[in-house]
């Protein structure tokens, strides 16, 4: 049986770490030799003890005859449960954790080396980039809208500091952009849910969703939905909402947009899909396909569009982001276990193609490479960074054995399942224009002369990370089993298959 | 033995290291070491052919493995008679062409590089004609595409990557075509194997769905197969190209989409709407874009003057021929003479390119108008382009012009039954007229005619070797076509 211990002890070993790291980092700054090495190994404590809870609560989940779908975990007993925070376990947020802790694991890799470990503050910099992966789990445990809601915005807060690290003018702006937006975004979530708990008089996933199957009068839920939609839409950077994406992910330091599009991009839509079809508002109580269907249309359509449009590399990374976001509104529009299954494979495999494409962009703008003109003949300077970058972008166009590819194809026979055909024409159009533009950039990478030809030296430390992360896109792309094994038990206790 | 196919797509694909590191020392050897996977590949698919032609095995050898249950696909490789004439013949096409590499490449830079790729290459090209899944059909479907880009690009001329570029996003846009048809076939039978006639059932229940299947996953093989709207990419490409990699686009690439469109969209979609009127007006389109794109290509060939632009109208003007073939459904005779066209086409095709490859080579320009009198000082090369350009233009007793008869045979049949074949028919003849004048025009300013520069030598010995190996397999196919027609005849239709 699973514990209160045993859910929260991921997030709680997390949160832990983070705090003992600045003392841990400050202390190794003082010493003279092995640094990095010091690091290294403190941070492989941290993940592999921070990895037990998770294979624990794994273990534990599954080892049940019969894993029950809805595993409510109270803070307090009656009278006062409908206060308390609540923990859910099911198969997806366990899928989750599993994903945020690897993927984390990796991004956190590339980030020691990438932000100088003698910078003043970069013990916070690792603090809150380890808290951050304890909220976005956190987020993926919580079992009512309220526990949710304040994980999101500590995961939010955490976010806002790691762009904010270089305070460059830019990122300072951007950073104000993001949090203007989400501070917006957090007004709308809370106005609807005190509406969601006026109706149903509970927070509670479970019990929102039985009050709401039998709500008659729709007119209040109508209201809550839209400004809860439009808060999450917000977060999610879903268009007419991404202006702050681009902005954010530029000025921000390489390592921080990779963790970001990798983990908070990924649990942004987690947020999305389980607030718009477990709880909420399922089809079957407030009919919100079609509105979903054509923002998702406009979403994939302006993110391409505007990624097509760019100059700027990182910027032009940062609009396939969006780009991604319309791909797996499409999925969660379809309602339908394959789309669920096409999102959940999406969430990491697209997670870990953004990072490995702003790793490599990373490496390339230190080297002071930043539009599409200075990334003339890169490949032929600097092979391996561009082979990652190359890789990437086939992944992102949906090229096999890339493990984008099977990510695409769940996304559009998930809208041909659902009776939206034409939205998947417009996804199968749009991803025509993806692999133009990013065949562009290939084109600029490999086909043009460089104005110096001499060769750079590589990073090598930086590449570890990245070439991990390539792997595992290649074999998840030959041999996807693998995880759409983790996925299926989610299918199977899916709410609303009758 | 168990795992012939696996082993046949493992080869390749365990090869790629090697490959690579051989050519980091010598590129000769590289060269070679793909020339003999390419033998050992077809060494090991030989082995199938006894089980291929023998009935008590329905004709096919299937190998089946474990890969992604959730979404009905298993790792299945299958040969009939098609699909591994195809093979085959896809296999002796990149012998040829690493062999013609050897001396062709000599002078270009990071040789290793293009041997990994041809490499990479022959998994997909291989790949596509032996499996059964759709999965991994179009896994090898788009295999073709990335090292195909990069060869162009990295070793072609002029601005080669602009022709790379347009190649990719035109069957890049054609293959998500294809992935939407794939996806709706899966959601409608839950299983994507071609071979399995639950699919048929699943497809039958549903003729409206089936409909838009059959046009999306058609639309998107034409592309690949150049078919004239969609044929913009082909000019292009294949005279862009580096000559092996020519052979290569017009032997097999294009002959791919023609063999997708026999294989996934009539083999396995259009049952389900055969005998209906969409599926009358279905086969009448196909003849009817067969019949533009073989006029388009042969005019087009018949005033062009760059020499490697001429062969690739060729392409396309063949590739009318197939589709005019594949339009007479589900006839005996047709089917069949397509399916030995692509074969011969191939083996034709490959040979006109790399013979042209040779001529530019030597003579350092393409403008057919500035040549002239070759035959005397190349002849190794004049007798094969000779050859390749009359099996082009259907003449006896090369290969191309068994299976343009018996698709004409074919279509007298189709005649019986059904009027609307009566002009098709006739213009499809008038083009084999026209495809007999720009063979011979190519012929008569290249290699016959007043000697307008002194210098040509004979190509090199690898090229020539290449060469030769092809003139033998045009002649003997086109004189004893028996071994490939047994092969295909095994398959039955409709």
């Amino acid at each position: 049986m699973i514990q209160i211990l045993d859910a929260s002890l991921p997030i709680i070993s997390f949160v832990l770490f983070s705090l003992l790291t600045i003392p841990v980092v400050k202390a190794i700054r003082k010493r003279k030799s092995k640094k990095t090495v010091l690091t290294l190994g403190w941070f492989s404590i941290v993940f592999s003890i921070a990895a037990v809870p998770v294979a624990n609560l794994t273990i534990k989940y599954y080892e049940q005859p019969s894993p029950q779908p809805f595993l409510n975990i109270t803070l307090a007993s009656e009278p006062f449960t409908i206060f308390s925070s609540t923990f859910m376990i099911d198969a997806i947020s366990i899928y989750m954790a599993i994903a945020f802790t690897t993927v984390g694991a990796v991004t956190f890799l590339y980030s020691i080396f990438y932000i100088n470990l003698s910078e003043k503050p970069s013990e916070r910099y690792y603090s809150v980039m380890l808290m951050t992966i304890g909220c976005i789990i956190g987020v993926a445990f919580s079992g009512d809208l309220l526990t949710l809601f304040i994980f999101w915005e500590a995961a939010a807060a955490g976010s806002s500091f790691l762009m904010l690290y270089h305070k460059t003018p830019k990122s300072l702006h951007a950073t104000l952009k993001y949090l203007v937006m989400i501070i917006i975004a957090s007004a709308f979530i809370v106005y609807g849910l005190s509406i969601v708990y006026g109706i149903t008089g509970t927070l509670n996933f479970w019990a929102v969703r039985q009050a709401l199957t039998v709500l008659e009068d729709k007119h209040l839920l109508v209201t809550a939905f839209i400004f809860i939609a439009a808060g999450y839409a917000i977060e999610a950077a879903v268009v007419p909402f991404h202006m702050w994406l681009p902005d954010a992910y530029t000025a921000a330091p390489a390592s921080s947009s990779a963790f970001l599009s990798a983990l908070i991009d990924q649990g942004s839509y987690y947020v999305l899909l389980r607030v718009l079809i477990y709880i909420l508002t399922p089809p079957t109580v407030l009919d919100w396909v079609i509105m979903l269907a054509v923002f998702s249309a406009l979403t994939m359509t302006v993110g391409n569009l505007l990624a097509l449009a760019q100059n700027n590399v990182k910027r032009l990374i940062a609009n396939v982001c969006i780009a991604d976001v319309g791909y797996n509104l499409v999925a969660i529009t379809s309602v339908t276990p394959l789309g669920i299954m096409g999102n959940l494979y999406f969430f990491l495999v697209g997670g870990m193609t953004t990072a490995v494409s702003f790793m490599a962009v990373g490496i390339l703008n230190r080297m002071g490479f930043e539009t599409l003109d200075d990334f003339s003949g890169i490949g032929r300077k600097m092979p391996f960074t561009s082979l990652a970058l190359l890789l990437g972008a086939f992944s992102f166009a949906g090229v096999p054995p890339l493990a984008g590819f099977i990510a695409k194809y769940l996304v559009f026979t998930s809208a041909i399942e659902a009776n939206l055909g034409w939205l998947a024409v417009i996804g199968v159009l749009t991803s025509i224009i993806q692999a133009a533009y990013l065949l562009r950039l290939i084109n600029y990478m490999y086909a043009k002369t460089p104005q110096e030809e001499t060769k750079i030296k590589e990073p090598k430390k930086l590449l570890v990370p990245i070439f991990i992360l390539v792997a595992v896109i290649i074999l998840l792309g030959v041999y996807p089993t693998i995880v759409l094994n983790l996925i299926e038990p989610v299918i199977q206790q899916l709410p609303f298959i009758p | 033995m168990q795992n012939i196919l696996l082993l046949t797509l493992l080869l390749p694909t365990l090869g790629v290291p090697f490959v690579y590191l051989t050519g980091k020392k010598s590129a000769k050897a590289a060269a070679i070491l793909v020339a003999l996977i390419a033998i050992a590949d077809i060494t090991l698919l030989s082995t199938t052919v006894p089980i291929v032609l023998d009935a008590a095995t329905e004709h096919k050898y299937v190998e089946s493995y474990y890969w992604i249950p959730i979404l009905g696909s298993s790792f299945t490789l299958f040969v009939d008679g098609i699909s591994l004439s195809m093979a085959i013949i896809t296999l002796i096409l990149i012998l040829t062409a690493a062999l013609f590499s050897v001396n062709y490449m000599q002078e270009k830079k990071s040789l290793a590089e293009y041997y990994a790729l041809l490499t990479l290459l022959s998994i997909g090209l291989v790949g596509v004609f032996i499996t059964s899944n759709l999965m991994l059909f179009y896994f090898c479907w788009e295999l073709m595409l990335v090292p195909t880009y990069f060869i162009i690009g990295g070793w072609g001329y002029k601005d080669p990557y602009r022709a790379a570029f347009k190649f990719f996003i035109f069957t890049h846009a054609g293959a998500v075509f294809v992935l939407l048809g794939i996806g709706a076939i899966f959601m409608v039978t839950g299983n994507l194997d071609m071979l399995d006639n639950q699919v048929l059932t699943a497809l039958k229940a549903q003729p409206d769905l089936a409909k838009w299947i059959l046009l999306s996953l058609t639309a998107g093989f034409a592309v690949k197969m150049a078919v004239v709207p969609v044929h913009m990419w082909l000019p292009d490409a294949h005279s862009e190209a580096p000559a092996p990699m020519s052979a290569l686009l017009s032997g097999v690439i294009i002959g791919a989409g023609a063999y997708a469109i026999f294989r996934v969209s009539l083999g396995t979609v259009f049952p389900a709407v055969m005998a209906t009127d969409f599926g009358n007006q279905f086969l009448h389109g196909l003849a009817v874009f067969g019949v533009i794109s073989a006029f388009f290509g042969s005019l087009i060939a018949l005033v062009e003057n760059d020499i490697k632009r001429v062969i690739a109208y060729s392409s396309i003007a063949h590739m009318g021929y197939v589709l005019f073939g594949l339009s007479l459904f589900p006839f005996q005779e047709a089917m069949a003479g397509t399916a030995l066209h692509l074969v011969n086409h191939a083996v034709s095709k490959g040979l006109f390119f790399l013979s042209a490859g040779a001529v530019m080579k030597q003579l350092g320009i393409r403008d057919i108008r500035e040549m002239g009198g070759l035959a005397g000082q190349m002849r190794v090369t004049a007798t094969s382009s000779i050859t390749a350009a009359l099996s082009i233009a259907g003449v006896p007793p090369f290969a191309c012009f068994i299976s343009e008869f018996l698709i004409f045979v074919g279509a007298f049949q189709a005649i019986n039954s059904d009027g609307f074949y009566v002009l098709p028919t006739v213009l499809m003849l008038v083009a084999t007229v026209l495809s007999l004048a720009y063979a011979l025009r190519y012929i008569r300013h290249i290699f016959l005619g007043p000697t307008k520069l002194k210098k040509a030598e004979e190509v090199p010995f690898f090229m020539k070797l290449a060469m030769i190996i092809l003139v033998v397999f045009v002649i003997v196919l086109g004189i004893w076509p028996t071994f490939f027609l047994n092969l295909i005849t095994t398959v039955s239709f409709g």
